[in-house]
């Protein structure tokens, strides 16, 4: 017995690396169920490769010291950012939006993705250098300035999905940070001033998106059709589901992007309500030991890191159930370890490899 | 190792621990919801979203039944059914709908704006249903297609069947044409028949869509989004419509419409003891072939500008003046109204009634009924025309069956005009002219009739009991799988009534027309086949010397009228024959009249000449058989 078989158990978190675990292979299940005897059949095995990859990352991430990560994260973001300017203007165009760098093998990465995880380590650097009870201008606005950035940068290709998830991120660090009441009251106003006037820049398909959000029912078999399409596959699956490949909405294709934004809802229709009450669970128990780990961490910026991720993860996973639902409007977001793709499983999983990283170390003497 | 732990460092992370749990909270609270939302969903309302994906995936369409067969009284087909390919676009499937219809139209041959008009004709913006793109392709253009499939998954062909008239015009106007039911027809029908449902629109079809429509079955599939059939779940058979065998004798329709090849009018022949018919010509014809699918609009516009209308039914939708033939009638009024066969009339071309002189077409001696029927004589039905009064003949006609229809289950009949001095009043308002009555004695005047009821009412003179049948083209129906029959039940039976020697009177005078020498008709005249009837020639414009007129443009040459019977003792068929501005009646219409009476009584030569024909060609093919034995 090595001595890393002896302590790997007690510093790596099991119940965060167990939820994680499980919800990667409710994702393969689901992208297996959603996607065999059709054309896109050979998803599984890609899928497979992106989970195998993702674990890769993370125990990469779980040796380095995620120290050293944060105190060359302004490097590392600048780095990551040169990939978002690359993208306008090199970018390979798929669905509408050059997001996507493509790899050899039929693969291809969205850096939108991964830039999150720069931006989150740089978030915790600057917030481990301002340790004040509130949170300071320069210290606020540079937060605002590491997440406006890449922000407007995944605008221009454009990807309102992506850019979407990293709202958490500026919000959870102001949060921590310290942001004062008054600050939070007027950036209330200016949201609600912003939404309000942004509807005059949206795109026609995104208004579509809006109005269908608000009443289903009105485009039944147009725009509306996939939130009409999702809640009838939810609903349809009752409390115990039709069953593993028994999906009628999603197998005989009712369901839109079923193996992807939509899986959650072929997951609801196979599984039931049992099925989606073990999910949220498992975001639960992933969101009770991400918080365990944060409380745990060693120092100020381990802590905020593994809060910006865990936030981040827990809102863009509930923001794509509710969606699946129809209590929010339909985004391109996916559910994290869950739905196909690439870039977002190996974000997901380097992102907990980083969480474990933080939990590894948590003890001084490391 | 704890106690390594740095707990100054963790001092003054207080804000930040509280921070944690106020995320935390607020966290959990959206957990909570988000379940509650899912609770809603699949427990509370389960039930009804488990219904609505059901719907979604189960289709249920009715299977319309195979219509039933028309044939005539031997079983030669009329109407029959042939399978039909559509093609279906899914323009959800299709990487581009231009290219597909790019390969359709290099397939059809149809042009590209065309399929594009199909689509927006469509009018549906909902690209998951399919467009019908294509309508009766043709096997090959159907297996081009399907060759294809890989390629294109976009197209779906569709086999249904479609009605066939193999003999094209052949008895178009009593067949009549299937179309979609129109939301009235929808209505009128109460259930039976679904909107755009092929049904019967004209002719027999209509009248007997009921019987043979069959009754439609369902089939239940699951389909996918697309809207494309993945397992069938329950299948409901139709029940195929009855045979419909009519009384049409198609081997005397053939000759009757060969006859009126390039002529304008009608015929019909009929049985008079029961009142089937066996030939029923209105001509021009049209092709009901043309309506077994979406006409196009060309030939629309050849059938509704052709100035010769096509899609009349001249033998009882036209009504003409009956001219001459109408004397036979007359004669009856005359004998039963006790006037002497044998009174004798003095005819001097013509006579003066009210003022007015009145022409007869010759200048006869002095003539009995008989004689003025066998030559026509004007003069004799004049004067006994007036002596009898405009009520008398008004009764005969209705007698007859005049006026009135005829109750033929062909469709839609014009009842024609008896006219009267109280008819007169009521529509014309003003009174009856007494000049009037003695036109409408040798047919002219207002009296209005079509071809058909002149051979309903011929067939009371021709029957020995005077009875007047219901002319009828259904003989019997038969049920496709148990071979059950239905046969025609004829409704309660007119008669007629006829004093002793009143019948023979007239069928005397009939036999004279045709099968005595001056009779108007005996050019057609066929030895031992005592053939009775009369000719009837219709003025179109009035004439004061035809001598002087010359020849006429064929627009106002006068109409043609042939009314006979066969043979005289016991008469079994008769014939009816109208061509208009054919000219002379025994020179336009007798002719036709003496062939289908022959062909009927006689037998088909054409059956013969075909027989020999056969026997010829095998006589040819028998030499080089031989040659090789050699």
């Amino acid at each position: 017995m090595s001595r890393l078989s002896e302590v790997l158990p007690k510093r790596i978190d099991p119940g965060f690396l167990i939820s994680v675990a499980l919800l990667t292979a409710a994702g393969m299940a689901m992208v297996y169920s959603t996607t065999s005897g059709t054309p896109l059949a050979g998803h599984w095995g890609k899928q497979l490769i992106f989970v195998l990859s993702g674990i890769t990352a993370a125990v990469v991430l779980v040796t380095v010291d995620y120290r050293l990560l944060l105190k060359s994260s302004p490097a590392i973001f600048l780095f990551s950012l040169l990939l978002l300017v690359y993208l306008p203007v090199f970018g390979t165009r798929i669905a509408g939006a050059k997001s996507w760098i493509k790899l050899p093998g039929g693969f291809s990465l969205q850096p939108s993705e991964f830039v999150k995880i720069s931006t989150a380590l740089l978030i915790a650097w600057i917030l481990e250098n301002d340790d004040r009870t509130f949170l300071s201008r320069k210290t606020g606005l540079l937060i605002l300035a590491a997440v406006g950035v890449p922000v407007a940068l995944i605008l221009l290709q454009p990807d309102l999905g992506v850019a979407l998830t990293y709202v958490p991120l500026a919000v959870t660090g102001l949060f921590l940070g310290g942001l004062r009441l008054r600050w939070w009251v007027l950036s209330a106003v200016l949201a609600v001033v912003f939404v309000g006037s942004s509807w005059f820049f949206l795109k026609e398909y995104q208004k579509d998106r809006i109005r269908t959000f608000l009443d289903p029912d009105l485009a039944a078999r147009g725009a509306g059709y996939q939130v009409r399409q999702a809640r009838i596959a939810i609903g349809s699956g009752r409390i115990f589901g039709k069953g593993f490949k028994k999906g009628t909405q999603s197998r005989l294709g009712f369901l839109p992007v079923r193996h992807t934004d939509f899986v959650f809802a072929a997951l609801a229709e196979e599984q039931g309500f049992v099925g989606v009450a073990g999910i949220v669970g498992l975001y639960g128990l992933f969101l009770s030991r991400g918080f365990a780990i944060a409380r745990d961490a060693r120092d100020r910026g381990g802590s905020i890191l593994v809060l910006l991720i865990v936030i981040d993860i827990v809102v863009q996973a509930l923001v794509n159930i509710a969606m699946n639902v129809g209590i929010l409007p339909t985004t391109g977001i996916t559910l994290p370890f869950i739905s196909y793709g690439g870039s977002s499983m190996l974000a997901c999983w380097a992102m907990a490899g980083l969480c474990l990283s933080v939990s590894y170390r948590r003890f001084v003497n490391v | 190792m704890g106690a390594a732990i740095d707990l100054s460092a963790r001092e003054d992370r207080k804000p930040l621990l509280v921070r944690i749990d106020l995320i935390a909270a607020i966290s959990w609270g959206a957990f909570i919801l988000i379940l509650a939302v899912y609770w809603v969903h699949q427990v509370l309302r389960g039930d009804e979203f488990h219904r609505q994906a059901e719907n979604n995936r189960q289709r249920s369409i009715p299977v319309t039944a195979p219509r039933g067969f028309i044939v005539d009284r031997n079983g030669v087909p009329l109407a029959e059914n042939e399978p039909s390919f559509s093609l279906l676009l899914y323009r959800r499937e299709a990487s581009d709908v231009e290219s597909s219809l790019q390969f359709v139209s290099s397939v059809t041959g149809t042009l590209l704006e065309d399929l594009r008009r199909r689509i927006l004709r469509s009018g549906d913006g909902r690209d998951y249903l399919p467009v019908i793109l294509e309508e009766n392709l043709s096997v090959d253009e159907a297996a081009a297609i399907e060759a294809h499939a890989l390629e294109h998954p976009e197209f779906v062909i569709q086999i249904s069947e479609r009605r066939i008239y193999k003999g094209g015009p052949i008895a178009a106007h009593l067949l009549g044409h299937l179309g979609e039911a129109n939301p009235d027809q929808v209505q009128a029908r109460n259930g039976r028949v679904r909107p755009g449902e092929w049904i019967g629109q004209k002719g027999v079809e209509a009248v007997y869509q009921d019987l043979l429509a069959g009754v439609s079955g369902a089939r239940t599939f699951i389909i996918d989004s697309f809207g494309r059939e993945v397992a069938e779940l329950d299948r409901q058979e139709p029940l195929s419509g009855n045979t419909l065998i009519l009384t049409i004798d198609s081997r005397l329709q053939k000759i009757a419409e060969a006859y009126f090849e390039g002529r304008v009018g009608s015929a019909v022949a009929l049985d008079p003891k029961s009142g089937e018919i066996l030939a029923f010509v209105s001509a021009p014809a049209y092709d009901p072939n043309l309506f077994a699918q979406r006409v196009s609009k060309d030939d629309w516009d050849a059938i509704l500008n052709n100035e010769d209308k096509p899609l009349n039914n001249r033998l009882l939708q036209n009504v003409y003046s009956p001219g001459s033939v109408w004397k036979a009638f007359v004669a009856y009024a005359i004998l039963m109204h006790g006037i002497s066969p044998s009174e004798r009339i003095p005819c001097g071309g013509g006579a003066t009634f009210y003022g007015r002189f009145f022409r007869c077409h010759s200048h006869h001696s002095t003539v009995d009924l008989p004689t003025a029927l066998q030559v026509s004589c004007d003069t004799y039905f004049y004067q006994m025309g007036r002596r009898l009064g405009i009520d008398v003949l008004a009764e005969t006609a209705d007698l007859f069956g005049f006026g009135r229809p005829t109750g033929i289950d062909a469709g839609g009949e014009k009842s024609g005009l008896v006219p009267s001095p109280k008819w007169s009043l009521a529509v014309r308002k003003h009174p009856w002219y007494p000049g009037e009555t003695i036109s409408v004695s040798i047919g002219q005047g207002p009296l209005l009739v079509s071809p058909l009821q002149v051979a309903r009412a011929l067939s009371a003179l021709a029957n020995s009991d005077g009875a007047l049948p219901t002319p009828h083209v259904f003989h019997m129906a038969e049920n496709v799988r148990t071979r059950e029959r239905f046969l025609y039940r004829p409704p309660v039976k007119e008669q007629v009534p006829f004093d002793p020697g009143v019948r023979e009177a007239i069928v005397e005078g009939l036999f004279r027309v045709v099968s005595r020498p001056g009779g108007t008709a005996y050019a057609v005249h066929v030895p031992g086949l005592d053939m009775c009837g009369k000719t009837g020639t219709v003025q179109v414009v009035g004439q004061k010397d035809p001598k002087k007129m010359g020849h006429l443009p064929e627009k106002l040459q006068d109409h043609a009228w042939f009314a006979g019977f066969a043979p005289k003792d016991d008469p079994r068929v008769v014939v009816v024959v109208f061509v208009e501005n054919g000219g002379h009646g025994s020179k336009a219409a007798a002719p036709l009249a003496a062939k289908l009476m022959k062909a009927y009584l006689r037998g088909f030569p054409e059956t013969e000449e075909t027989h020999v024909s056969v026997t010829a060609q095998t006589e040819e093919a028998a030499p080089p058989a031989g040659s090789t034995e050699e």
